[in-house]
């Protein structure tokens, strides 16, 4: 109905999307299954898995579109599709680049020294 | 705990001023009460932003353990992150996809050139993001031979940047689709930005009337370089005042000496 009334987003490049619950939880779904191949303490999933629950959770519980927008407070229902989605690519990537793992190397001594 | 987490913070500016309400009416009390204010005038500060800044700071830390080697808030509030050069794309692409951070405008990209460090070239990223009004900026290192990662696959910005930097520093940016030479002229060589880059250049060109071109000649100066004392007799950076260790004897030296 809300896809109806709704003509445009007023961003350029950006549609209307017509069923944004079910893109929404599709994409929800898809990161926290990616996210939860993880290992648990990693923090970046610890945070990821919170962050995306919780809108998940509003998205299943909240059927109005406005009303989902101002719960979650991230702008318009389609920027939030396009957050969920670089969300997801980004997710993907993590997993190759385990960034949870100690630190590659130490940096040389007065590095980040300054001034001199 | 791998990153280390420093703050500047200078207790004796965080003072701030509780002026009295006067109503308007006593605009001649108020004009004489700020002739008779002894404290200096300084710029408040902004506690709220620094907690702000300094709680993100931490959270990129701690995500990102692998290629964050340290975090600081700076004196006016700016957020940076050191980080090693493998971790160029992982980091920007976090901080351009990641829900909670979103800078995916880079505002600029460039290099500073410390000779006296082992790696003596840092890379600097500016970063912008516009959903949470923010900025951070990102740090890394190289030296003359190392190449670092291209970030033009994160953010396309960087093309010219990274061509900027190539040219001006001479650090090689690996898999950069089109790195070459932008501001210097046809034909030049050497990297101008670097310190032990001469201030005259090494050639200088004018125009030849016998051969009716341009010709390239070594730099003659009629004056040999003068070398003036610059140095203020100031001290620059009391914060920056190192406790002095003189007094403290090594392990070793008592060895050396028997």
């Amino acid at each position: 109905m809300a896809g109806v009334l709704k003509k445009t987003t007023g961003l350029v490049g950006l549609a209307v999307s017509q069923n944004p619950h079910e893109r929404l939880r599709v994409l929800y779904t898809k990161i926290l299954a990616c996210v939860q191949a993880m290992p648990p303490d990693a923090a970046y999933r610890k945070y990821t898995e919170q962050l995306i629950t919780e809108r998940f959770n509003h998205v299943k519980t909240e059927p109005d579109i406005e009303k989902l927008e101002k719960k979650i407070s991230c702008g318009q229902i389609e920027e939030v599709i396009t957050q969920a989605e670089n969300e997801l690519s980004l997710s993907r990537k993590m997993a190759e680049w385990k960034p949870w793992e100690p630190l590659v190397e130490e940096p040389p001594p007065n590095q980040w020294k300054w001034p001199i | 705990m791998a990153a280390r987490f420093v703050r500047f913070v200078r207790g004796g500016l965080s003072r701030s001023f509780n002026f009295p309400n006067r109503s308007v009416t006593f605009v001649q009390a108020r004009s004489e009460a700020t002739t008779t204010e002894t404290r200096p005038t300084v710029r408040p500060k902004d506690a709220v932003t620094h907690n702000q800044l300094s709680a993100f700071g931490e959270y990129v830390a701690e995500m990102l353990p692998k290629y964050v080697q340290q975090v600081q808030v700076t004196f006016f509030n700016e957020l940076e992150v050191m980080i090693h050069p493998d971790g160029v794309i992982p980091v920007l692409t976090f901080l351009r996809d990641h829900t909670n951070a979103q800078f995916k405008n880079m505002t600029d990209l460039t290099a500073v050139d410390i000779p006296t460090r082992q790696n003596r070239f840092e890379i600097v990223y500016n970063l912008l993001s516009l959903r949470y009004n923010s900025r951070i900026r990102v740090k890394t290192y190289t030296d003359e031979l190392t190449p670092v990662d291209s970030s033009v696959s994160v953010h396309q910005a960087a093309n010219w940047y990274e061509r900027e930097v190539w040219d001006m520093f001479g650090v090689f940016f690996a898999n950069h689709p089109d790195l070459r030479r932008i501001l210097t002229d046809y034909g030049f060589e050497g990297h101008p930005f670097r310190k032990d880059f001469p201030l005259s250049g090494y050639v200088e060109v004018r125009y030849d009337d016998e051969v009716k071109r341009v010709v390239a000649e070594p730099v003659e100066l009629a004056q040999e370089f003068r070398k003036f004392d610059l140095n203020s007799p100031w001290e620059v950076f009391p914060a920056y005042r190192e406790p002095k260790d003189s007094l403290k004897l090594e392990a070793g030296d008592k060895l050396e000496t028997k």
